[in-house]
């Protein structure tokens, strides 16, 4: 859920009474230099929303935001916040301070300034790995100290938001932290409501009421976002370009400036983005097939076929479009947009597929698409990506050729035997590897328990000496997969306990699965593995492949090497192993 | 019970969790533990939300019994 609508301090209020009373809770340390008091309470209630678990939040002593994220370095809370005003910069930039605003000091308070600003970037660096930070910069307007006229931006005024961009752009870098977009939030807060001055000159918190929400619900948005979706399906006609390809020809069709049509042009050019950064995108359309091949040929189209995947054009229901796309993809509905140009369509496929998003395409009004877009963004942004991204596309074809030619081809055992396959474990992933969380947090069909981990959960997880953690890829002569799956768990004497597996649905019908469990067995010399599993609505494959080696669920799950041994079919892979070792000796 | 106390009581409610919605009308600084300087300016918000009325934050000293800020709430609203 993403916290965007306003909420009251009372509904706050209610919401944080509401808490669940079981499970963990989530610690956030909140270092700010004024008093956060409701600024506490809507932030507390927005990440109670978006995360589902209680959130604890603490502060230190207020007024001095430097000093709290500073005793962070020894410090393990889940997640903090660095909410930023000019006060925090230099006090003679704040209103509660009696200190000179002469054209000497405030000369003397940007200097300061940009002095803080290198002490706040030192304390986010030093913040521990695991420790989520959400910062939201300055957001109110500076008091009447510079010599000019309000409206015009002096040289002092803009060496100090020069300031201000540098410390955002330097700390957007750093692993963990997430800067809020001030835009965005002035579309949230008008800027001339954000101050209560008498609020702060009475208590300490300098923000009106709504303005305090506003910002809460941007922090609890970096810090808590919603998972990303992972693939779209576009309508074509009035959706993708302007006009209906069979009724006016390919030629007919457009996206420019010069038909009015850019806003389809935009679109496209948002799609081929996506599709680069690793989002799937695919077509379903009621169409001739030929029309549609002739429009993509065409030399100005912006999002080229080779960026889509599948295509689905035909005159059968879309319903059935999709599913084909869905399995194709191997992905839930819920993690799937659907954007058309047609209600009926949309409810037609919204009917068939519950959980998918589906989205209006409003031709013709160029305000709403281009709110359409927006809202796009918002469903797949990513903060960072990975390598993995910018092969999920090939990735997905290639899943699709393997079970193309195992279905056609020669007979399976052949087939496996003649992919080339190799299976790459890495027992010494980089701490910093964002995609290892990504896919334990994404992954539910093969996925031990489906339990979810916060960044400080996991880096808690594997930070035990005792533990092992391996991220696992793979390769074949159709292409790579990428890492597809992630093991974790401890050694005790003879038995390994694996508390974390799960594996990319890409991956499955290669034999991974079994790989995995004899180069655990292998490496770690162990005579049985248990399981930490737990049944969950959507792990059936994983509990397919424990029957299917004889691995008993009940009272715990477990195997031995014998069992293994007895029931692992051949396996053609080739295997490497990247340990700290390996790496040492070159 | 009339209509601005049961709204009232709701107030304090929201803010007060702990306190029985029938110890409320005696509430006030000296008997209740949880009623620091953030739980008054909480209330006086709450109170804001509920009556849609613009409290003065320089009266909240003085507003210290469920009595005073019944009184004040009952002037505000008229």
């Amino acid at each position: 859920m993403i916290s965007s609508k306003t909420v009251t301090i009372t509904e706050a209020l209610k919401v944080i009474r509401s808490a669940p009373a079981a499970g963990q809770t989530f610690d956030l340390a909140i270092a700010c230099g004024f008093t956060p008091l409701h600024l506490q309470t809507f932030l507390t209630a927005h990440l109670q929303q978006n995360l589902a678990r209680k959130v604890v939040a603490r502060t230190a002593l207020f007024g001095n935001a430097a000093g709290m994220l500073e005793s962070l370095a020894g410090a393990q809370p889940d997640a903090a916040v660095l909410v930023l005003e000019w006060a925090d910069l230099d006090p003679r930039l704040g209103f509660r301070e009696t200190g000179s605003w002469d054209t000497e000091a405030i000369a003397d308070a940007v200097a300061g300034a940009k002095q803080m600003l290198n002490r706040l970037c030192a304390a986010l660096s030093r913040v521990p790995a695991g420790v989520r930070v959400g910062v939201c910069l300055p957001t109110l307007p500076l008091p009447p100290v510079f010599h000019t006229s309000g409206w015009y931006a002096g040289p002092l005024e803009l060496e100090l938001e020069a300031g201000i961009a540098a410390f955002a752009e330097s700390v957007s870098r750093l692993p963990g932290v997430s800067v809020v977009n001030m835009r965005r939030l002035a579309e949230n807060s008008a800027a001339a409501s954000r101050l209560d001055l008498k609020s702060d000159l009475l208590t300490g918190l300098p923000y009106a009421l709504p303005h305090a929400d506003a910002v809460a619900a941007a922090l609890a948005n970096v810090l808590a976002p919603p998972p990303p979706k992972k693939g779209l399906i576009t309508d074509l006609d009035n959706t993708l370009w302007y006009g209906i390809a069979g009724e006016v020809g390919p030629d007919g069709v457009s996206w420019d400036l010069a038909s009015h049509r850019q806003i389809h042009g935009l679109y496209q050019k948002l799609l081929a983005a996506m599709s680069q950064q690793g989002i799937l995108i695919g077509i379903a359309s009621k169409n001739d097939p030929a029309v549609v091949n002739q429009v993509f040929g065409r030399s100005d189209i912006l999002l080229s076929s080779d960026r889509v995947f599948p295509v689905e054009v035909h005159w059968g229901a879309k319903s059935v479009s999709v599913g084909r796309i869905l399995q194709q993809w191997n992905i839930s509905a819920d993690s799937v947009v659907f954007v058309d140009d047609s209600p009926m369509e949309l409810g037609e496929v919204a009917a068939a597929h519950p959980g998918i998003e589906c989205i209006h395409f409003p031709a013709g009004d160029d305000a709403g698409a281009y709110a359409v877009l927006r809202h796009l963004r918002d469903l797949f942004g990513k903060q960072r990506l990975s390598d993995d991204d910018a092969i999920r596309l090939s990735s997905i074809r290639q899943a699709s050729e393997f079970r193309h030619a195992a279905e056609t081809g020669s007979a399976p055992e052949n087939f496996l035997e003649q992919a080339e396959a190799t299976v790459t474990f890495d027992y010494s992933p980089s701490a910093g590897d964002m995609r290892i969380l990504e896919l334990v947090n994404k992954t539910n069909q093969f996925n031990l328990n489906g339990i979810r981990f916060t960044e400080g959960e996991w880096h808690a997880a594997i930070g035990s000496p005792d533990t092992f953690l391996a991220a696992v890829s793979y390769e074949d002569k159709y292409g790579k997969l990428g890492k597809i799956g992630v093991m974790q768990g401890t050694r005790h004497d003879d038995v390994l306990f694996l508390n974390v597996w799960v594996m990319s649905c890409r991956a499955f019908a290669r034999r991974i699965e079994h790989q995995c469990l004899r180069n655990l067995f292998t490496r770690f010399g162990a005579g049985r593995i248990a399981f930490a599993f737990t049944a969950t609505p959507r792990n059936g494959p994983l509990q397919t492949f424990f029957e299917s080696i004889g691995a008993g669920t009940e009272p715990q799950a477990s195997i031995t090497r014998e069992q293994f041994d007895s029931t692992c079919p051949p396996l053609y892979h080739k295997i490497k192993e990247l340990t700290k070792a390996a790496e040492a000796n070159g | 019970m009339d209509d601005l106390n049961a709204r009232l009581i709701g107030c304090f409610s929201i803010v007060f969790p702990d306190l029985p919605d029938g110890e409320i009308p005696k509430a006030s600084t000296e008997n209740t533990a949880t009623w620091d300087s953030v739980a008054a300016i909480t209330l006086m918000n709450v109170i804001e939300d509920e009556f849609q009325v613009r409290l003065d934050l320089e009266e909240i000293a003085e507003l210290n019994s469920f009595d005073k800020v019944r009184t004040y709430v009952q002037q505000q609203v008229q």
